[in-house]
């Protein structure tokens, strides 16, 4: 792997192998009788294993025996039944891994083949037995376990300290991760024997279950998702009431949409008064409107863009400063982009003989409201 | 009537050192020019003509700093009769929108000519000139020499010279190519190393740029106005600078279109540019032949369209949003008649068609529109075609349907923004669409 990065199934492909190899270096090591010695069982092996390179078959039996310590006699009975294919088989694997690339799958395969029929199959079960796990113990483990009738529970202990990211590390270092990768390899021997831990737990779980109904609802409730879960819709919903709360202040701080401006005879004829324009922004006209002599109140904003425009005494007109909008003294958009007439606001004449605004209805020309008798009043 | 000073001696005191500037310009530009031109140039003698031209700002700068003390009796100022013309004949909107077509028209037809180093620096010396002598009108001074508008003075100089840049390098690119000789871009590489030279370049330009950002806020104070109220809006009340033009469009469309429609269009638009371009010429040199189409239409949208507004709002839109001359005094008062009327009201009443159908019915309104949504209508949808089987089909040919139905389509949009304005202007049209009964309106 020195050219590029292995992609993940070179690596698996490189882990089932070294597995499969492990598998056949085992059972040469029953062959050969001799488990304890580790000069004599890797000459009787290396020739067959790869005579390309004599020695990492030698280091990877060299590290298997290592690793497996005492274990290693008892190690090499799970894989004898399969060990009439394997001296082949895994000539073939070693020289596949050493390739590294494409034949990897194929190895992979033959590997799988010959050497065990319980071989794990998928990157998953292959990780879980390489990790040795107790309760993992996946299927393929099972099945081995009942194909080889006799699991060893000793052999368990072998492979605890081979982690999936060293596998991985030493697949990716190359060369040297035959040697590495056959210390991973001896997990397939306590994979038979996780047969009996799997079913332990499962057993264990059915004595939980009895616990009842309000237990289990307990341990659900009180797991920390459930909980984190539920205070941060508690605290999102909580900001969102707030939220829509504070849309109704206690308190507006605003004029009054309806107020008096005095008696109708404080406008006379023909003027536009801006005296309200800076406190409730309203120009009290009083103009003859289609014949008639009538007062009306003009909102002072802009239908163009909002701004306020300018009343013009000397132009008689309504002048906005942003656009160059124009309104006639009705209200009546004449020039520049306005595309419509300034709104009226409500009038009427109160009871006590003033006018009274009332800012909360709107009054529009172009939809034929300025005829309603709320939005002027008739100069008597 | 002199209602206030047009010169005082603050004035004439930065005005001597507004032509002493220039002098040292000049006197750069005549050694420049004795190196390059020798001492003569098809027969003229360049370099000494520069060097009067110094020694004539140099009298001119000393004649400011000198007249300091007595600036009612200063003679060099600009001659009312100028003004008066200016004001008469060029303070409008239709005139300088045409005036600044036509300088575009001019920019790309004689590019040749104007990107002579003698003529554009003749160019940037009557412009200085021009800006100096106006300088000595008050109401000049008020607009352009106000805080907010000096980015803009020195934007309209900066975008001269970056289009000279792009310009003068074409013209010789395209001699270039046509002489069959190499580009300019290969015979000079002036490929760089990042580090040390393009990092220094980059680290330099921060540090002056810093300091003129430091000066600036010193020297200029920020034009502060009173606390804003919703009750009162300044006048004539403005955008950004770099908005004016929006503000400009706004004048002529509603609100939702200029404000909203047109400036997506301009940004998606230009996003969509790489993948309406077929054209693979002009990559990493610069040409103007090869790439004339493309050119055009860019500088089209950016200079009359989007400076030459920013700058008639700037300088050229006084109180009420009305058109004011360079030398006008800036009068609240001024009137302006502009009675705008949309396309169907102007329709509804030709002769035989019997008035303006009344009623806010929605089939009322649909009838009383129909001519302003045919036009658009067609605009949009007939346009397209035509043009691609008439005065595009070369690019219609190019490009495939739906790429060239993209392209059209940008095009008009860009196309709609100088038609309405001219029809604003020449007709008075206020809105081909006008349904205020449901904000619609183009």
């Amino acid at each position: 792997m020195t050219d590029s990065k292995p992609s993940s199934n070179d690596i698996l492909a490189k882990i089932r192998a070294a597995k499969a190899a492990a598998a056949g270096d085992g059972s040469e090591k029953a062959q050969s009788e001799a488990p304890a010695p580790a000069g004599a069982a890797p000459a009787s092996a290396t020739p067959p294993a790869s005579p390309a390179a004599p020695k990492s078959t030698a280091d990877i039996l060299a590290a298997a025996r290592a690793k497996a310590g005492g274990g290693a006699a008892a190690g090499g009975a799970p894989a004898a039944p399969s060990g009439g294919a394997a001296p082949s088989s895994t000539a073939d694997i070693l020289a596949a891994a050493r390739a590294k690339a494409a034949p990897a799958g194929g190895a992979g395969t033959s590997g799988g083949a010959g050497a065990s029929a319980g071989a794990p199959k998928s990157p998953a079960d292959i990780m879980a037995a390489i990790r040795g796990g107790g309760a993992t113990a996946a299927k393929p483990a099972a099945a081995a376990a009942k194909a080889e009738g006799s699991p060893k529970a000793e052999a368990a202990k072998v492979p605890a300290g081979m982690s999936a990211a060293d596998m991985i590390k030493a697949a990716r270092s190359g060369v040297p991760a035959t040697a590495a990768a056959a210390k991973p390899a001896l997990p397939s021997k306590p994979l038979a024997a996780k047969a009996p831990a799997a079913a332990k737990p499962a057993a264990a779980k059915v004595v939980e279950s009895r616990r009842g109904f309000f237990g289990s609802m307990v341990e659900v409730i009180c797991s920390p998702v459930v909980i984190a879960w539920t205070a941060f819709s508690g605290a999102t919903l909580f900001s969102a009431l707030a939220t829509a709360r504070f849309m109704m202040p206690n308190v507006l701080v605003e004029p009054p949409t309806k107020f008096k401006i005095g008696p109708p005879n404080d406008y006379a004829p023909g003027t536009v008064s801006t005296k309200w324009q800076a406190q409730f922004n309203i120009w009290v006209v009083n103009a003859e409107v289609d014949g008639a002599p009538i007062i009306y109140a003009l909102s002072t904003v802009c239908t163009h863009l909002g701004c306020t425009p300018n009343w013009l005494e000397g132009e008689q007109k309504f002048k906005c400063p942003c656009h160059g909008s124009g309104f006639y003294k009705d209200g009546v958009n004449f020039e520049g982009p306005a595309p419509r007439p300034l709104e009226r606001v409500g009038l009427r004449l109160a009871e006590d003989g003033m006018l009274e605004v009332d800012k909360s209805v709107k009054f529009q020309k172009e939809l034929g409201q300025w005829s309603n008798t709320s939005s002027y009043v008739p100069v008597a | 009537m002199q209602h206030y000073p047009d010169i005082t001696s603050s004035v004439l005191t930065g005005l001597g050192w507004y032509y002493l500037i220039m002098l040292g310009m000049n006197l750069l530009w005549t050694v420049r020019s004795y190196k390059v031109d020798g001492n003569f140039k098809n027969g003229v003698p360049v370099a000494t003509v520069w060097a009067v031209v110094a020694s004539l700002l140099m009298m001119l700068s000393a004649a400011h700093f000198s007249s300091a003390g007595s600036p009612d009796t200063f003679l060099i100022r600009l001659p009312m009769w100028f003004r008066n013309f200016v004001d008469a004949n060029f303070s409008n909107p239709v005139i300088y929108f045409v005036l600044s077509i036509v300088l575009f028209a001019g920019m790309i037809l004689l590019r040749e000519w104007w990107t002579k180093p003698t003529v554009a620096w003749t160019g940037l010396n009557l412009s200085l000139l021009f800006m100096g002598l106006s300088l000595t009108d008050y109401d000049f001074r008020q607009i352009v020499g106000k805080p907010d508008n000096v980015p803009i003075v020195a934007m309209l100089f900066i975008v001269a010279f970056f289009t000279w840049i792009y310009f003068t390098r074409s013209v010789d690119n395209d001699r270039r190519i046509a002489e069959g000789r190499p580009l300019f871009e290969q015979e000079n590489n002036e490929k760089v190393l990042v580090w040390p030279d393009l990092v220094y370049t980059e680290l330099i330009c921060m540090v002056v740029l810093t300091v003129v950002l430091v000066f600036w806020g010193i020297a200029l104070k920020a034009p502060l106005e009173e606390p804003a109220s919703s009750m009162k809006t300044p006048n004539p009340s403005k955008a950004p600078w770099y908005f004016l033009g929006l503000q400009e469009m706004l004048v002529y469309f509603d609100p939702w279109l200029a404000g909203v429609v047109l400036p997506s269009i301009i940004l998606g638009g230009l996003m969509a540019v790489p993948y309406i371009d077929f054209n693979k010429a002009g990559n990493g040199y610069y040409t103007f032949k090869q790439r004339s189409f493309a050119v055009t239409t860019f500088l089209f949208g950016f200079l009359p369209l989007w400076v030459a507004l920013i700058v008639l709002g700037t300088f050229l839109r006084g109180p009420n949003w009305n058109f004011f001359g360079i030398y006008e005094l800036w009068d609240v008062h001024k009137v302006e008649a502009a009675n705008n009327v949309n396309l169907s009201e102007w329709f509804w009443e030709l002769p035989g068609l019997g008035g303006i159908p009344k009623g806010s019915d929605f089939g009322t309104i649909l009838l009383r529109e129909s001519p302003g949504i045919i036009v658009t209508l067609a605009y949009f949808f007939a346009l397209p075609p035509l043009l691609g089987v008439s005065v595009l089909r070369k690019y219609f040919v190019r490009m495939g349907v739906l790429r060239f139905l993209v392209f059209s389509n940008l095009i008009l949009w860009m196309a709609i923004l100088p038609i309405k304005m001219l029809l604003r202007w020449g007709f008075n049209l206020k809105y081909i669409v006008g349904i205020p009964e449901y904000f619609f309106n183009i």
